[in-house]
């Protein structure tokens, strides 16, 4: 039970993807305009991630070595495809928002990487633990980088306005490079925090 | 097992599943979606055309484009207009609205324009879909532009610059829109008053 616990935890803040991994960057940049947008992709790759380590630690021994690759992209690929037919029929408005980036799970490396690195080895509960505690780690990261960009660029926060319509906002936050600006400066707060929690035991 | 024949199989058969259950998702979902579509469209008309109770679609018109100057004139192929009668409570038509197309700048922008069917004025408009940059090019769907449109009939140039103030940092949508509305408008006149 520990080990489960620990391996939920990894994922959220030791190896969170986002702010210590690095990896799957890209729809971190893209989709982060603001935080509805960031929970929204969040928990769409947390459910692939979740049901795809599943799968694979399922059929860990079942797949050939060779053929690993090819039969985790289909895997991964069905079920962004299922997430993105769904979404569009049940949640159409935010489908608007997220729909070109759904797809782009399929090559999300955060997919492959746990697939690689951690479902193909472990037993299903521990492969689910670690795809769920990727996902929350990568979903409140989307979730906090579209916050400030949302504050900062448009002056909202979840679409409720924060300040009055005719202030000036730093629009360059809801633009690309405010997504570059915005996680290298919580990349450099999360590491302040965790050298003084360091220093601090 | 042969090894290369295990590899086959294992592959072969996680891909035949993959299949059976996308289809399955997509037969499920497809109606759904195709429903919210319409849904979302008729809301769209009603938005547009004060007054409405019931749309009615009117069938599809080729659109001729008309070009603000040879400067800013680009190359677009003909679109099909999507045009739609809104009808009042009394179920008399009071006016159309169509779907026009202008190339934005990350990609089409979509809009939807409402007409009233006596006085050929612009009634309302609303953008359906748009990729343009957020904060920038995204003002178009605020109402302090779109309301700039109301009153405007087939006479006036709608053109920004000209009778349209554009949105500064945001000059290629604006134009878009303009473009959109002047696109589909002719055609979509015509074709109401053949329909009436």
């Amino acid at each position: 039970m520990g080990a489960l616990i620990k391996d939920f935890l990894n994922g959220i803040w030791n190896d969170n993807p986002t702010f210590r991994l690095q990896i799957g960057l890209c729809p971190v940049l893209a989709v982060t305009s603001t935080a509805l947008n960031g929970v929204g992709m969040g928990l769409a790759t947390t459910f692939v991630l979740m049901c795809s380590s599943i799968l694979i630690s399922i059929l860990r021994n079942v797949i050939p070595e060779k053929v690993r690759i090819p039969c985790y992209i289909i895997v991964i690929a069905t079920f962004s495809t299922v997430v993105d037919l769904v979404m569009h029929a049940m949640l159409p408005d935010l489908h608007r928002v997220l729909g070109i980036f759904i797809p782009l799970i399929v090559v999300n490396c955060i997919l492959m990487g746990r697939a690689e690195a951690y479902a193909s080895k472990k037993p299903v509960i521990y492969a689910a633990f670690d795809g769920l505690g990727m996902g929350i780690g990568f979903t409140w990261a989307l979730t906090l980088i579209g916050a400030v960009r949302e504050m900062l660029g448009a002056g909202s926060l979840f679409g409720v306005q924060l300040v009055s319509d005719t202030a000036a906002t730093f629009g360059v936050f809801s633009l690309p490079p405010g997504a570059f600006i915005t996680v290298g400066l919580l990349i450099a707060g999360m590491n302040m925090i965790s050298t003084r929690l360091r220093k601090a035991s | 097992m042969n090894e290369s024949v295990r590899m086959i199989v294992v592959l072969a058969v996680i891909a035949m599943v993959s299949g059976g259950v996308l289809s399955f998702v997509y037969d499920w979902t497809g109606a759904i979606i195709a429903e919210n579509q319409l849904r979302q469209m008729e809301s769209s008309v009603f938005e547009v055309l004060p007054g409405a109770v019931r749309v009615e679609p009117l069938g599809t018109a080729p659109s001729t484009l008309v070009q603000d100057d040879p400067e800013t004139s680009r190359e677009v192929e003909q679109t099909t207009t999507q045009i739609f009668v809104g009808f009042d409570a009394q179920d008399k038509a009071l006016g159309y609205a169509f779907v026009g197309e202008g190339p934005g700048y990350g990609g089409a922008v979509r809009i939807l324009v409402g007409v009233d069917g006596e006085s050929g004025e612009i009634l309302n408009l609303a953008v359906l879909n748009h990729a343009e940059t957020p904060g920038l090019g995204s003002k178009i769907e605020e109402a302090s532009f779109r309301n700039q449109f109301k009153g405007k009939t087939l006479d006036d140039p709608i053109a920004i610059g000209r009778d349209i103030d554009g949105i500064s940092g945001a000059t290629v949508s604006s134009r878009a829109v303009a473009e959109a509305v002047r696109r589909g408008f002719a055609d979509a006149a015509a074709a109401y008053e053949r329909s009436r």
